[in-house]
């Protein structure tokens, strides 16, 4: 079954069809929510959905920035979001997901079709600035719907104390109240307890996949695995996420022990970061043609992975509550052990210093054997372009070769792909790569 | 053995035939205008006359610039920051930080004594522009391009312009005329606030000496004066800034065809 | 007027001051970004804060560690480190507020060497009760930092005593506020920026006493221009003296206007409300910061930046808000469309300017004057 046109032996992944379902459901399970007296809520990738799903097996919610990337990916619709989000008097240089998400309310049209599908509630996180605000333009847009963001902005995880957590928890407690109150259900406690294990699940095993591209070659590459890892960023409190990531382990496992590579003709590894243009991931392809693959970057691994560090030095997974043997009985406790897992979240580190980040973008370039690195300086995303040029500084001066291209995740008029691909000719060039491969 | 160089720039087509990857037959340049094809033939024909050769005494030819892929004869391609680097180290052998300011970019780079392109950078979406800039400046302040430079020279005063946006600096310039400013101290103004944009872009890749400017910006005076000033070393010029990314190709194509 | 040029000197030799105070007590000077800095802890131990501002010079020196999209600001402040201007600090801190700021501290304690830097978590939501206790605790741990630094003790009567101070600086800024309610404000916009501007940059109890002389000298001081048109400014951070400049030294007869009252990170917010009353000090200087006039990135689910405002254009006799934007800052972009609806729904007409470290100067005159011809219209129906 394992084409061999090149170097290596590659093949299609077998579940990419369930990963796609995955998603086609979710988005259809929202628009569909108050059909048979379900609710329906909104929030950030980053918020804790473990605990709305406490109030029932029948809540659906919705991310912002993938539904944002969602909008990207069609360009035409994308551009009339947008157009309309700078009618009504915002600024461009505004985080390019919230634009194209703001824009689909203006527009009432939903990305999959249909009116755009208010939502019961909103819930969300806040660390980076647009974050709480994101829900409070959306509230207005939508004349008025209940709003509760928790604040986790509280330190790295090197900081954390008793008192941080206990702020978190708090807002927890608040929040939960909050949700019955607007909701009118009683929450169930048992339904909390399983999401937060399933948010802990998917997110080990999310890194567990990514900790398997350390071999050479790699069995996947970053361009699919944006296919996979934004399954976490939808739900990650869902058993079906939890579920399917353990089933893309084993595959990949079985791809690394049969040497399949995601580039057949792998000679080249690089990693990337921040969000990928979303309109023009063909970049990624063209990649191929001078054999260079990337492996992934702290983005895709970070944004919803767990991880630690291991007491050999090596990045690993971060083992899972279940397999530590800590028991969560009560509310209160699944609320700590959820606070506590997502503060040690790598891309909730560098908000407090952009050091932080490069150490751990210096661990993955050696550990995952990579010849450079490509950073998007994205200018849709402050909160993941926050100190990059710092980060670029770090990687040079360690060593590593680093090509800097700019952009835009989500607004296609602010990223100029000749000259990008003009940049990667340059940098192939540097790195000794010529462009030979169909 | 003759290889040459296609430079298929922004602007203008530049041709370089070189002998034994060593010396330098012939240059020729032509307008880019529509048609860059017809262009870049009219430019390689000039180069022929120049250099007395026929076409089929070319062993190899390598294209380079911003329409590199549709430039007429090439065999293959390099790009332009790889023909900058070995263009400058072959006419200034001790050079290792090459800043290239040309009519629609600006990009800096570092490479070692063999041309080799160690780390690079280019003018990034807030400092648009440097040659085109300058030819709107001069055309607000009604001078002819190549006087600009000297006509920043006279002045010793330092007006602060919007350095990092052109859009932002060009409604300054129309401020500072209705002030009443000096048309000296104006052009001054604009020199500083390019020199700015351009020195914040060599800051970032770093550099080392020799440091080398070319493109055609490099031509004035006034704008290497700045850069002077701000790197705090002195910037050498080379003579016929905007063949060294044509000589470059050229250099690479007789490495291709097995020359050295 | 001399009561006034005290204050313009101390914000143009800022640097001066700092290291002539070093000199005067044997203190600390702290550096800090955001005014969520927790002041009064710092003065009970005897050292000065004083806000980085930038300098609004083109600079080339900060784009290999602050990519250009964020803003000029915090770009502005960094190049002032890089440039070695801030020499003489002992300290350099930042409290938790937008992510932009953030850079210039974290580049700036790793390529310029500080002795003492730090990082004070300040939640942002401080519309929830948990928000207390959270602060309580980073302060106590603060105030510890700050003991070590020093070497010695934070009582709590230096608590106190320091708390006295800050809370007595801002009764007299705000009497002097109380003063620009006026049909004739004694002094221009410009001069209140200048004045707040040196409140971030001094020992509070030398601004106190240039208050009070002040305040004795103002009654009989009278403008040699009208007050005009009643302008409000609301901003990110703020200190472009020249744009005030511009528009209250407009043609007296044609565009008279004057800026009597702000809402901004470098005017009112600074100071508008006290430390409360309270045994347990630091509990009570939390309570202070968490109940401030918001910065827009803590100001949510609620907007309670906007009733602010909007009383403030009630008492100050508003007629204009002209909106100094930051270029690149995203929480203020957040807050304009709904602050601007607010604002003309209650009959105030608003301009929106965006603003570098220098700016197109000309061409906000040729707006800032049409702006004032609407107004002036509109009064005359």
């Amino acid at each position: 079954m394992a084409d061999k046109k090149g170097k290596y032996p590659t093949e299609p992944l077998k579940c990419w069809d369930k990963a796609k379902k995955i998603r086609e459901d979710y988005y259809r399970n929202y628009a569909a929510a108050h059909d048979k007296g379900g609710l329906r809520w909104a929030g950030g990738a980053w918020t804790f959905d473990a605990i709305p799903a406490g109030l029932g097996d029948d809540v659906y919610p919705i991310t912002s920035e993938p539904y944002g990337a969602s909008c990207a990916y069609d360009k035409k619709f994308s551009l009339r979001c947008l157009e309309a989000t700078e009618k009504a008097g915002y600024a461009r240089d505004l985080c390019a997901y919230m634009r194209n998400y703001w824009g689909s309310i203006l527009l009432n049209e939903f990305a999959f079709g249909g009116p755009f599908p208010k939502p019961d509630f909103l819930w969300q996180d806040h660390i980076c600035c647009s974050h709480a605000k994101w829900y409070q333009v959306v509230s207005e847009l939508e004349h008025g719907i209940p709003h509760y963001s928790i604040d986790v902005a509280v330190g790295p995880e090197s900081e954390i104390n008793p008192n941080k957590i206990d702020y978190i928890v708090g807002q927890m407690h608040d929040g939960i109240e909050f949700l019955e109150k607007t909701t009118g259900r009683k929450y169930q406690d048992n339904l909390l307890i399983k999401a937060v294990k399933n948010t802990c699940r998917a997110t080990s095993t999310w890194a567990k996949v990514c900790e398997l591209n350390k071999t050479v070659p790699a069995p996947l590459d970053e361009k699919s695995m944006y296919s996979l890892y934004v399954l976490g960023t939808i739900q990650k409190s869902s058993q079906a996420v939890a579920d399917f990531y353990e089933e893309l382990l084993k595959e990949v496992q079985d791809r690394v022990a049969r040497g399949i590579a995601a580039t057949p003709n792998e000679r080249c590894r690089v990693m990337s970061d921040t969000q990928p243009p979303w309109g023009f991931l063909s970049v990624f392809r063209y990649l191929e043609k001078f054999g260079t693959v990337s492996i992934g970057s702290l983005y895709t691994f970070g944004l919803i992975g767990a991880w630690e560090v291991a007491p050999d030095g090596q990045w690993v997974h971060r083992k899972t509550p279940m397999e530590t043997g800590v028991s969560i009985n009560d509310r209160d406790k699944a609320l700590r052990v959820l606070t506590e897992w997502e503060l040690h979240k790598p891309e909730w580190q560098h908000f407090y210093s952009p050091h932080l980040k490069s150490e751990m973008m210096i661990r993955i370039a050696k550990q995952w054997k990579l010849d450079g690195v490509m950073l998007h300086y994205n200018r849709g995303c402050e909160g993941l372009s926050l100190g990059i040029a710092e980060n670029r500084l770090a990687l040079l001066k360690a060593g590593f070769p680093v090509m800097v291209f700019e952009g835009n995740m989500g607004d296609e008029r602010e990223f100029d792909m000749t000259r990008t691909m003009s940049r990667i000719d340059s940098f192939m060039e540097t790195l000794g790569m010529k462009k030979e491969f169909d | 053995m003759i290889t040459a160089g296609i430079d298929m720039g922004a602007k203008t087509i530049k041709v370089v035939l070189l002998e034994d990857g060593k010396k330098i037959r012939a240059k020729a340049k032509e307008l880019g205008g529509t048609d860059t094809k017809a262009a870049g033939e009219k430019a390689f024909n000039a180069a022929l006359f120049q250099a007395g050769l026929k076409m089929a005494e070319v062993s190899h030819i390598t294209s380079t610039g911003a329409g590199a892929a549709g430039a007429p004869y090439a065999r293959d391609k390099i790009t332009e920051v790889g023909a900058d680097a070995k263009g400058a180290v072959f006419l200034h052998p001790a050079a290792r930080t090459v800043i290239d300011v040309g009519a629609e970019e600006g990009k800096t780079l570092r490479c070692d004594a063999h041309g080799k392109v160690i780390d690079f950078a280019v003018n990034e979406k807030c400092a648009a522009g440097a040659g085109s800039f300058m030819e709107s400046m001069a055309r607000a302040l009604e001078v002819k391009l190549e006087e600009l430079g000297p006509l920043a020279l006279q002045s010793s005063g330092t007006i602060p312009m919007n350095a990092q946006c052109a859009v932002f600096a060009e409604s300054e310039v129309v401020t500072l005329v209705h002030q009443k400013h000096s048309k000296m101290d104006i052009a001054k103004a604009v020199h500083d606030a390019i020199g700015d944009r351009i020195t914040s872009m060599v800051r970032k890749v770093g550099f080392e000496p020799d440091v080398v400017l070319i493109g055609g910006v490099s031509k004035n005076p006034a704008f290497v004066e700045t850069m002077r000033r701000n790197l705090q070393v002195d910037v050498k010029v080379l003579d016929d800034p905007e063949f060294v990314g044509a000589l470059g190709a050229a250099i690479v194509a007789a490495e291709n065809a097995g020359v050295k | 007027m001399k009561e006034l040029e005290v204050f313009r000197e101390w914000k143009k030799n800022r640097h001066e001051y700092a290291r002539d105070w070093q000199k005067r007590t044997g203190g600390k000077v702290m550096g800090y970004f955001c005014t969520y800095v927790p002041e009064e802890i710092l003065y009970a131990a005897g050292v000065l804060p004083v806000r980085v501002l930038g300098s609004h010079e083109p600079q080339n020196v900060t784009e290999p560690h602050i990519f250009a999209m964020f803003c000029p600001f915090c770009r502005d402040c960094l190049a002032q480190g890089l440039k070695g201007r801030y020499k003489y600090l002992d300290g350099l801190m930042i409290a938790q507020s937008c992510l932009h700021i953030r850079q210039a501290y974290t580049s700036w304690v790793k390529h310029v060497p500080v002795p003492f830097s730090y990082y004070l978590c300040m939640p942002h939501k401080v519309q929830s009760k948990r928000a207390y206790p959270f602060l309580r605790g980073e302060l106590e741990a603060f105030k510890k930092a700050v003991e070590k630094w020093t070497g010695k003790e934070i009582s709590d009567k230096a608590l106190t005593d320091a708390i006295a101070v800050y809370n007595e600086n801002r009764r007299l800024m705000r009497e002097l506020y109380d003063l620009r309610k006026a049909p004739e404000p004694p002094i221009s916009g410009e001069e209140a920026m200048e004045i707040t501007m040196a409140q971030q940059m001094t020992d509070k109890k030398e601004h106190n006493e240039a208050l009070r002389k002040l305040l004795a000298a103002l009654p009989k001081r009278k403008r040699d221009r009208p007050a005009g048109t009643r302008l409000m400014i609301i901003g990110s951070e703020d200190d472009d003296l020249d744009f005030l400049h511009m528009v209250e030294s407009l043609n007296k007869e044609q565009y008279p206007a004057t800026f009597v009252i702000d809402e901004h990170c470098t005017g009112s917010r600074y100071f508008w409300n006290d430390v409360p009353e309270d045994t347990d000090k630091l509990m009570a200087i939390a309570r202070r910061y968490i109940e401030r006039p918001p910065c827009p990135t803590k100001d949510w689910e609620e907007r309670r930046r906007i009733p602010h405002m909007l009383k403030l254009a009630k008492d100050f006799g508003v007629q204009g808000a002209i909106v100094m934007q930051q270029k690149f800052c995203d929480p203020h972009e957040l807050d304009t469309v709904a602050i601007r609806k607010e604002l003309e729904k209650k009959g105030i007409k608003t301009l929106f300017l965006e603003f570098d470290v220098t700016v197109p100067i000309g061409q906000f005159r040729i707006r800032v004057e049409a702006f004032l011809e609407t107004i002036k219209q509109d009064d005359l129906f």
